[in-house]
């Protein structure tokens, strides 16, 4: 059975995500400290965590940051609305995703599965999603059959995106990939290189379905 | 004085010369009018002497023969001495009057802009010239709080209580009436703490204002959502009731969607709570239209959208202009037909991106438009446009309702990047 690991101080959380977890198919083990939650890990592995950003003994980016040092275990952290920075933080020191709080537990859940079923990227060269063809290896792009042109950034971000399907890539990962370290602060010319790639490779850029924005964090590339 | 040395000359034939000496009373009035009382006096002493030079035996020399003009001059010089002094006197009065009557005119100028709501910034930009004028400088600068002058300045602070609420910089070399800065800048202090006053009254009266309202729309917008799930939670819980599972389901959905809704009450009210703090600051990157609007697009078919292919991109935050765009379209779906389309349409000027939300709704016919984007004061507009104002103004953006035939039509305007760099 999947294990999920519950980081979270508020008992009326933990006791929602518990039931609903559980209501899921997980086993579901929980910790109310970061101190508790890093314990846990250690001991018993999990398949996955969620982590509240509040805890009582500091901070969920904290104990991300922690766990990357010996654990590839996916995590995905719960922000609440006006915490954009630190939910930022979080991604960029190893979370794999957010939920917002308040949040629907069908969307915790599709994040769950996506997070579950990433693990380690491919590591295939050739990449396939609806229409959409990419071969890293032979750097070509084929949208609906047809061949793309992509300019060098444009084919470096899109690479970027391909590595690992579904995943967050953060603003800041994005940049130091396509731009080098020396862009890591300054999303400068992020979205602009974004708009004019889905110009490229949606059929309708005002309502994306392959490169999707994940608001104030970053974007990823999906299955539509 | 040569003048009248020469008309006594012209004269002197016809009339006793002695009689004459009273001529120079002009000369000296004429000098004590115009240049003050120590020239008149010189003028008085010259004038003496001169007459005893040319006309009073023996001439040419400054001695006198007859001592009837001894006396006639010491009274002349006497005359001459006492005019002066009268006529000095008149001109300072009237340089006085002068000088009050522009220092009148610098307090009526800065209270009536004052009290008439002018900004006091504007107010002083006004009241530099005038100033200028009444302090007898040149220029001055008037920069409103106390800053630092700059090394060749001098500050005067205009004070209301304690506190500098402006400070007159003047340039060292320049000599200030010291008396009339006396005078005025206290007078002046006195009325930017009378607007200081209105303003901040003025403040508390709409916050009161805004309060009362937010009061009765919190107890309405949250409490009809909480009602909603209270009741349906209720009878979830409740084992008297007899549900089958399509009933649990429709209340469990009618649950859900409510603590939606008081969800994005929640979300606007602190929204609207920070812009009108000042809170919000715009994280400004480069945003392209496309991903602006494909941000703001709700799900669902009824959005026609129409994309500038060479739309310019624009420095914002993005989340914050994406909300704003969303809040008028979201205005636009709820205020027009349902099923009607509503067109969101890019364009672009020189220095300008345009971004128009049209509905085939009733449209604005008569409305005041502006009331439309004040809080709690549209008619069941709610926060939504507020909102959408307030990001659009903090990014350096505009949001306002358009004249349209054919239905609603508002319009979000940012500058492009290069114009507003």
């Amino acid at each position: 059975m999947t294990r999920v690991l519950v980081v979270d101080d508020e008992p009326q959380i933990l006791r929602a995500l518990r039931t609903s977890l559980r209501g899921a198919g997980y086993d579901v083990e929980t910790a109310e400290t970061g101190e508790a939650a890093l314990t846990a890990a250690a001991v018993n592995p999990p398949d996955a965590v969620i982590l509240d950003l509040v805890l009582p003994d500091g901070h969920g980016t904290d104990v991300a940051r922690e766990l990357r040092t010996w654990s590839n275990v996916p995590v995905i952290v719960l922000s609440v609305v006006g915490d954009e920075r630190e939910k930022v933080a979080a991604l960029d020191a190893g979370a794999d995703d957010y939920v917002t709080k308040p949040f629907g537990i069908d969307e915790l859940l599709a994040r769950l599965r996506a997070a579950l079923r990433r693990g380690e990227p491919s590591g295939e060269p050739v990449l396939e999603l609806g229409e959409l063809r990419v071969d890293l290896e032979k750097q070509s792009v084929h949208f609906d059959g047809r061949p793309v042109q992509l300019t060098p950034h444009e084919f470096a971000l899109l690479r970027a995106l391909a590595r690992e399907p579904g995943k967050l890539m953060t603003h800041q990962m994005l940049l130091r990939e396509v731009w080098g370290r020396a862009y890591g602060d300054e999303s400068h010319y992020l979205h602009v290189y974004v708009s004019q790639l889905r110009r490229k490779l949606e059929r309708d850029p005002a309502r994306p379905r392959y490169i999707l924005t994940v608001p104030g964090a970053g974007y990823r590339l999906v299955q539509p | 004085m040569a003048l009248v040395s020469a008309v006594v000359d012209v004269l002197s034939p016809h009339v006793p010369v002695l009689a004459l000496g009273v001529l120079y009373v002009f000369a000296v009035l004429s000098v004590a009018t115009f240049w003050g009382t120590a020239l008149a006096l010189a003028t008085s002493v010259a004038s003496m002497l001169a007459f005893n030079w040319f006309f009073l035996p023996p001439t040419h020399t400054l001695q006198l023969r007859q001592g009837e003009n001894w006396l006639a001059l010491a009274v002349y010089c006497s005359t001459a001495v006492v005019v002066g002094l009268l006529a000095a006197r008149a001109r300072r009065r009237s340089a006085d009057a002068e000088q009050r009557r522009r220092e009148a005119d610098v307090l009526a100028g800065a209270a009536a802009d004052l009290l008439h709501g002018t900004p006091a910034d504007e107010a002083l930009g006004r009241l530099a010239e005038p100033l200028a004028r009444a302090l007898g400088a040149e220029a001055v600068r008037l920069v409103p709080g106390a800053p630092e002058p700059a090394p060749s300045e001098r500050a005067l602070p205009v004070r209301a209580g304690r506190r500098a609420v402006a400070t007159v910089l003047v340039d060292e070399r320049l000599p200030v009436a010291a008396a009339a800065a006396e005078r005025l800048l206290p007078a002046l202090g006195a009325l930017f703490a009378v607007q200081a006053d209105a303003l901040e009254a003025e403040a508390l009266r709409r916050s009161d204002a805004l309060k009362t309202a937010l009061l009765r729309s919190v107890s309405h917008d949250l409490r009809s959502p909480l009602t909603a799930i209270l009741a349906a939670a209720g009878a979830l819980t409740n084992d008297e009731l007899t549900l089958d599972d399509a009933d649990r389901a429709e209340l469990a959905h009618a649950i859900r969607a409510e603590a939606e809704r008081l969800n994005r009450v929640v979300g606007d009210l602190l929204d609207l709570s920070r812009l009108q703090a000042g809170a919000v600051e715009p994280h400004r990157e480069l945003w392209s239209a496309d991903e602006l609007v494909a941000q703001a697009l709700p799900p669902g078919d009824r959005i026609q959208v129409e994309l500038d292919d060479v739309a310019p991109p624009v420095r914002v935050d993005g989340p914050q202009v994406e909300r704003a765009l969303a809040n008028l379209i979201d205005n636009a779906l709820r205020y027009s037909p349902a099923g009607s389309p509503v067109t969101v349409r890019v364009e672009h000027g020189a220095t300008e991106l345009r971004v128009h939300v049209l509905d085939h709704g009733p449209g604005l016919d008569g409305a005041d438009r502006d009331l439309l984007f004040r809080p709690f004061e549209g008619e069941g507009s709610g926060l939504g446009l507020a909102i959408a104002r307030g990001f659009a103004e903090v990014n350096g953006g505009q949001v306002w309702a358009q004249d349209d035939p054919t239905g609603g039509h508002f319009v979000l305007a940012l500058p492009t990047a290069g114009a507003a760099a």
